[in-house]
């Protein structure tokens, strides 16, 4: 791991940190909180994207006081693995494919979130996505139901809005920082 | 005449993902002592042979090198214009910032921290030693960072523009402080549009045009866009003009 | 609020590592535990650390307010929505399995907050920094943990920057909701490039600073460490362990 990778990682956990601010302040129902690990994995690399998306874990816990999210840590593994996957592919050199590729992510790491919230917290976690399982368990689904339902109605858009925003950063990116990234396959 | 530090024979570099070379064809050498003051207009490439010169380039940043450099730089101190991103981002107070890099040599705890102290000392700043760096202005960071690259005792000192973020007085007192740099053995390049501080204090001035080096010798020879210069020789004054406003002050006074 | 709080007590004076691994240990041990009483007794052993600290002030109030959402909806969600058999309490109809359920997970819950912030409020960054310099724990570990927390504030600075800039030229923040996704683009690529502009030196500065050169560091204030702490701190550890393996082999606590 070079300087230059720790540098970039740092950046990617500063920015899945404070990106929320942007959204909060524009009212959209979704987090971005993963923008950064998916960024990483695009410039750098698959470890160092699961580095950044397990600090980004941790550091978010300390800063909110909320440990609970600590459990996820497999999910931010999951994202890091497939946005590496993905840009590999070349997906990010378009938002016709970088979008599609997103959702699939907002699936599988959906998906992968609820059987964590079940059996580490039976179904609740702090916010609206356990507001949302209630709901739907009072309408009289079954919990893991209700509980994967819930994961995965946030969890699509706001991986096909962060794969969507990596694509445009990734466009916009100069020449000559392009160059530095030799991961980036142009 | 110790020997030189530096030698570059016709040395060319590319930037990774540039069309052209940023320098081009550079032969010259650097001796311990010195202190070289570089101009050119902005892309001429003073810092890109700062990052070449200290080795930075292209082991950290990529691009492609061709002719030869010969180094016998043991340990190279750079000092960029904009103090924030040169935080290390770990140290909770500045005497801990300065303290980083004779830190990482391993040395016992009291020298160490005798080496940071006498740094911030250097640069009139001892007084910040217990602060947070993030609560500091851009002057006093930039004081502080160069303590910090001053607490490392480089062999080899390259600073890109540093007095940008100080006051006249702050200015003032970093060039001041290059000579005494040199005269403890070390090599100072310094790169900066401020060539009538850099005139004060440099030994030797070298001009890039371009990539290329089009000047190389005294800085009474080279240095002649200053601004009391360029007054000078409005005025008619002969050869050599006088590069700073002292200089022109005396000449005028005659 | 949440944070370091400058004190006395035997926590603040303890060696870094101490705090830290008896939270650990708490946390393993929760997870462990599956009868309310044992869940109870693992929040009052957080309690505790955070009387020790001096810091139960601090911490009570940020960790209810925390886990206030989540209790009530575990309550509703486990509790009257659970399964059979119902008991009365009061004018409701609770599920008794679902009531200990929600129990068990309130209280991981709330043991898990109280211990983390007791940890968070009596360890300061700059002693941990120490304490883990002298351990020799390499540059690249701190760097990530700790650095990453100077640039948050000012990544936060430079985000409220383009937000004030990019509504200076004319952008609106409402809408309809695809104005505001579109609107995310001019926000969040100038914070990103320009974030990403500054790696080149950034990166120059930390090598010349030392920052890549393997060996080990000189730490400047390392705190002080007593067999006494150590011996506390692989007991813990190895208690938790132990009411995992029980919980294994089938004596559930």
């Amino acid at each position: 791991m070079t300087l230059r990778d720790l540098v970039v990682i740092r950046l990617g956990v500063a920015v899945n940190l404070v990106i929320g601010q942007i959204v909060a302040a524009l009212l959209l129902p979704i987090f971005l909180d993963a923008m950064g690990t998916i960024l990483v994995a695009a410039l750098v690399g698959p470890r160092a994207a699961i580095l950044a998306g397990l600090t980004s874990q941790v550091l978010a816990a300390v800063l909110s006081g909320n440990f609970a999210w600590l459990p996820f840590a497999l999910v931010q593994v999951v994202i890091a693995v497939y946005a590496w996957g993905a840009a590999r592919r070349g997906v990010f050199r378009r938002l016709s494919t970088a979008l599609p590729a997103g959702l699939l992510l907002g699936a599988l790491s959906g998906g992968t979130a609820a059987p964590i919230a079940y059996f580490v917290f039976g179904g609740a976690t702090a916010g609206g996505v356990t507001l949302v399982t209630t709901v739907l368990r009072a309408a009289g689904l079954p919990l893991s139901v209700a509980v994967t339902t819930a994961s995965l109605s946030t969890d699509l858009l706001d991986k096909t809005i962060a794969f969507g925003l990596v694509c445009l950063v990734l466009r916009a990116l100069p020449r000559h920082l392009a160059a530095r990234f030799p991961a980036l396959t142009r | 005449m110790s020997a030189p530090l530096l030698r570059f024979a016709h040395v060319t570099y590319r930037h990774a993902g540039a069309l052209a070379a940023t320098l081009v064809d550079v032969t010259l050498e650097v001796s311990p002592g010195e202190v070289v003051a570089l101009a050119g207009a902005p892309g001429a490439g003073a810092t890109t042979f700062l990052l070449v010169a200290g080795g930075f380039a292209p082991r950290l940043i990529g691009g492609t090198l061709e002719g030869t450099l010969h180094s016998a730089v043991a340990w190279p101190g750079i000092v960029f214009a904009a103090p924030w991103t040169q935080l290390t981002g770990l140290c909770q107070t500045v005497l801990a910032e300065v303290a980083f890099g004779p830190a990482g040599l391993g040395l016992p705890r009291a020298a160490v921290r005798a080496a940071a102290e006498h740094a911030l000392e250097r640069l009139g700043v001892l007084h910040l030693a217990p602060r947070d760096p993030a609560t500091l202005s851009g002057g006093e960071l930039q004081r502080v960072i160069v303590a910090a690259v001053l607490a490392q005792e480089p062999d080899l000192l390259l600073l890109d523009d540093p007095a940008a973020e100080l006051d006249p007085a702050g200015a003032d007192a970093l060039y001041a402080l290059l000579p005494d740099v040199a005269a403890a053995g070390a090599a100072v390049l310094v790169a900066t549009p401020d060539t009538e501080r850099a005139a004060r204090v440099a030994t030797r001035a070298v001009r890039l045009d371009g990539g290329r080096v089009v000047a190389d010798g005294a800085p009474a020879a080279v240095l002649t866009d200053t601004p009391a210069a360029r007054i000078a020789r409005a005025a008619g004054c002969p050869a050599p003009l006088p590069l700073d406003a002292d200089a022109l002050v005396a000449r005028v006074a005659r | 609020m949440i944070g370091y709080r400058p004190g006395d007590s035997p926590l603040h004076r303890a060696h870094p590592y101490t705090p830290l691994a008896l939270a650990a240990a708490l946390l393993l041990a929760v997870f462990a535990f599956g009868s309310p009483g044992a869940v109870g007794a693992a929040v009052l052993a957080a309690v505790v650390l955070a009387l020790a600290g001096g810091v139960l002030g601090y911490t009570a109030r940020p960790a209810l307010a925390l886990g206030l959402t989540t209790w009530v909806l575990l309550l509703v969600l486990h509790g009257l929505l659970g399964p059979e058999p119902f008991v009365a309490a009061g004018p409701l109809h609770v599920s008794a399995a679902g009531l200990r359920r929600a129990l068990v997970l309130g209280g991981r819950l709330t043991a898990i907050l109280v211990a983390f912030l007791t940890v968070l409020a009596v360890v300061s960054p700059a002693r941990l920094v120490d304490a883990m310099t002298d351990r020799g724990v390499p540059f690249a570990r701190m760097y990530l943990l700790v650095s990453t927390l100077t640039l948050v504030p000012r990544l936060r600075a430079r985000a409220a920057q383009v937000l004030e800039a990019q509504q200076c030229r004319g952008l609106r923040l409402g809408g309809s909701p695809l104005a505001r996704v579109a609107a995310l683009g001019p926000l969040v690529l100038p914070l990103v490039l320009g974030a990403l502009a500054e790696v080149d030196e950034q990166v120059l500065a930390l090598d010349a600073r030392g920052a890549g050169r393997p060996g080990r560091r000189t730490a400047l204030d390392p705190p002080g460490d007593s067999a006494l702490q150590r011996t506390v701190r692989w007991a813990a550890l190895l208690l938790a362990a132990a009411a995992f393996a029980a919980k294994f082999a089938g004596h559930a606590l």
